[in-house]
């Protein structure tokens, strides 16, 4: 859903056919085609189960997205993202019901908290590189998800239930399915939007760079601790707010919701996409959402195939169904009679 | 980003098949419509672990509930001829799983709820089905935050952890036990048992608490557990979780020289709890509502059900098949599918003859008795040791 304008880097292809894929594929108008095809959908199909499933899909859209900004753009591997998801969705759980506040309220509250445990978890555990970073952030997932398991604020084992409703205007609340579909739609959309136009700003361009080479960037001037806490802090608000959809979605949470699979689940949807690539994140997120609902029929051999079928596409694509551009395009002056001598000049290396 | 014109080709199969499943799933939705509410089959939902570890439980149920589906219809069906469906749908004991499912079922059009195995993936389904005004009969779910919201359309046919950990109460005081260690999972519906429990024992003040506990499930070695107890000394160790873990404590509790009584709660009422701890499990208690073994007249029901699925019954065959039965016995009250006209009829029964006894629902819609019994480990089968009546 991003309104990325990558162009093309190798397009020597060999059919017309091709051509005309990859031309769509790369078209800059492709996030807001699958926007207005995600608002449609519900015109289609609008039982609630169809829009139950629709929902997920976009919630675990938005995580993906936010998992996207700290292993795709930054390379730090994060084995514990849902932990964000589970401070988001408790703290807008427990804030709400005990100030009989709409969720939407909870906003600031999660905001400060889900930055806080950012910090929190990301301070310490990002002096540390690759795997070690990757069992530490394991560790933390884990230690969120049995805190919340043993704290009576967080209701123990049995959760939060009876989680009032996103918004209540009078006698409208936001909670027809169809209703919270929409909102849900448009608030994922933005954070993908977001997520997406963050890849290419300069903080993007730093995340990158430590990515590729973490030394060259240090030597270059990027301070790439502030740099990496600062990936890390934008991944648990997308999160944390993808928490408080999720609350507000199923009215009830516990701590079995942020268990390791949902971790995993999440790292598998950005590396099935593609890493760093918006667009293939948006689809391998929804590739891994929507899969167990369509292989529903196969009853107890529904993750069996789900497996295979996940095997079978990172055997054929190991770089992700949609992965990104190695590099980042140089930028030209549009003027095509532009000459190298000219070219030099603006580059400022006239004498 | 350079693709190669045979793994275009690749993508392009994977999508077609994948529009393929979608198209065939298309197909199902387009189906909701089928079925108007005056006509037709009866649906029943039946949202139950069918994948993920308590599987093996879930099959149990949709069994059971099927037997009772099949001989409904057999005997005519309800109001006047029209046959009941089973719709069941896959939770894995998960709330996510478990709200698609619910939703799934009441898209589908389900006038009855008769599932419910975990209770941390039942809890999210109650406001959909609430919202749908589809009365639910929870077979074995049994946490009171599923009673604690007051919604009208929420049923419990297995007893409740309070009724459960008086029966444990009354059997420690019936057996002069006078202190006790209480062991749980860390599972909303473990320790709502030994919470409860430990409550019941200290308003009562005859019987001490040596030790309340928690392990993590799914380890493979509870020797510090273990340990802890045995400093503690308990003449009676209650443990509430499930049977995998169970089966292991006791295991190793015997092992380490433990003497006194072991007693389990019915997440570990399980033949496998004999497999996995073998001769130690001989003579370990449980609180437990009767199974068909161990009743009078179970033996017919066990061969009508080994009969049509040609494997023994478990642990809430009998509380599903019974929900089945109460839920076509309140349609036909109700002389419609009427959500309302349900839930009078389900809030008038009046001793309708179950397994468990005869049942009569309470102001909070759970069993008037809990009819829990103290059942025991003989020859690596449970039987009825105690009715506690």
């Amino acid at each position: 859903m991003s309104g990325s304008t990558f162009k093309s880097q190798a397009p020597r292809r060999t059919g017309p056919a091709a051509a005309w894929v990859s031309g769509l594929l790369e078209n800059k108008y492709l996030g807001w085609i699958a926007l207005a095809a995600a608002l449609l959908a519900p015109l289609l199909t609008a039982s609630p189960y169809s829009l139950n499933v629709m929902t997920t899909a976009a919630i675990f859209v938005m995580l993906a997205a936010g998992l996207n900004i700290v292993v795709g753009y930054c390379g730090l591997l994060d084995l514990g993202y849902i932990a964000f998801m589970a401070v988001g969705a408790y703290t807008a759980g427990i804030v709400s019901k005990a100030f009989e506040l709409p969720l939407l309220f909870t906003i600031p509250a999660v905001l400060v908290m889900t930055i806080l445990a950012g910090l929190i978890i990301g301070a310490p555990t990002l002096r540390l590189r690759s795997d070690y970073l990757a069992i530490v952030t394991l560790g933390f997932g884990e230690i969120t998800r049995i805190t919340a398991n043993n704290l009576s604020v967080t209701g123990g084992p049995s959760g939060i239930y009876g989680i009032p409703k996103l918004l209540t205007f009078g006698d409208f609340s936001v909670h027809s399915p169809a209703v919270f579909y929409y909102v849900t739609i448009l608030i994922v959309a933005f954070f993908v939007l977001a997520s997406a136009r963050l890849g290419k700003s300069r903080l993007g361009r730093a995340w990158r760079f430590v990515r590729e080479d973490e030394d060259a960037a240090e030597a270059m001037g990027i301070h790439t601790y502030k740099v990496k806490l600062m990936a890390y802090i934008f991944g648990a608000v997308w999160g944390g707010f993808a928490g408080v959809l999720f609350a507000s979605h199923l009215t009830a949470i516990s701590p079995k919701s942020f268990i390791f699979l949902q971790s995993a689940l999440v790292l598998m949807a950005v590396v099935l996409g593609g890493m760093g690539n918006m667009r293939g994140v948006v689809v391998g997120a929804l590739v891994i959402s929507l899969l167990p609902e369509l292989l529903r029929d196969l009853s107890e051999y529904r993750y069996l195939a789900f497996g295979l079928l996940l095997v079978v596409a990172m055997v054929f694509r190991p770089k992700g169904l949609w992965p990104a551009h190695g590099h980042e395009e140089e930028r030209k002056k549009k003027e095509p009679e532009q000459t190298a001598v000219d070219a030099a000049v603006s580059r400022g290396e006239s004498r | 980003m350079r693709i190669s014109k045979r793994s275009t080709m690749l993508l392009g199969v994977a999508t077609a098949m994948l529009l393929a499943t979608s198209g065939c799933s298309n197909g199902l939705l387009a189906g909701d419509s089928s079925g108007s509410a005056d006509t037709g089959t009866v649906k029943l939902a039946m949202v139950v672990p069918i994948s993920g570890p308590s599987a093996p439980t879930g099959e149990y149920m949709q069994n059971a509930a099927q037997l009772a589906v099949d001989e409904i219809n057999k005997a005519g069906g309800v109001l006047d001829g029209r046959q009941l469906e089973l719709l069941v749908e896959d939770e894995a004991c998960d709330a996510q799983q478990g709200v698609a499912s619910a939703n799934k079922a009441v898209s589908a059009g389900a006038v009855v709820s008769v599932g419910g195995y975990c209770s941390g993936a039942t809890l999210p389904q109650l406001p959909i089905f609430a919202e749908a005004n589809v009365p639910m009969i929870i077979p074995a779910a049994n946490s009171q935050d599923l009673v604690k919201q007051g919604l009208k359309n929420v049923f419990l046919v297995n007893g409740t952890g309070n009724q459960q950990s008086t029966a444990a109460l009354k059997y420690m005081l019936k057996s002069g036990v006078t202190s006790v260690a209480l062991v749980d999972d860390n599972d909303s519906y473990a320790v709502d048992i030994t919470a409860e429990t430990k409550r019941l024992i200290e308003d009562d003040g005859a019987v001490t608490v040596a030790l309340s506990t928690s392990v993590t499930p799914g380890e493979s070695d509870y020797s510090a557990a273990v340990r802890d107890i045995m400093s503690a000394n308990p003449e009676l160790v209650y443990w509430t979780g499930y049977y995998q873990e169970g089966g292991l404590i006791i295991n190793q509790l015997r092992n380490a020289g433990f003497e006194g009584k072991i007693m389990v709660a019915d997440g570990s009422v399980d033949a496998s709890i004999s497999t996995i701890a073998g001769a130690n499990a001989e003579g370990v208690l449980a609180t437990m509502t009767q199974t068909p073994d161990t009743l009078e007249g179970g033996g017919d029901w066990i061969a009508s059900y080994e009969d049509a699925f040609g494997s023994a019954p478990g642990p809430f065959s009998l509380q599903s098949y019974d929900a089945v039965r109460l839920a076509a016995h309140a349609i036909d009250e109700a002389g419609s599918t009427d959500g309302d006209a349900i839930i009078a009829a389900l809030e008038a029964v009046d001793g309708f003859k179950m397994f468990s006894g005869p049942l009569t629902f309470t102001a909070e819609h759970t069993l008037s008795s809990g009819g829990f019994v103290i059942l025991s480990v003989q020859d690596g089968a449970f039987a009825l040791e105690d009715a506690l009546s």
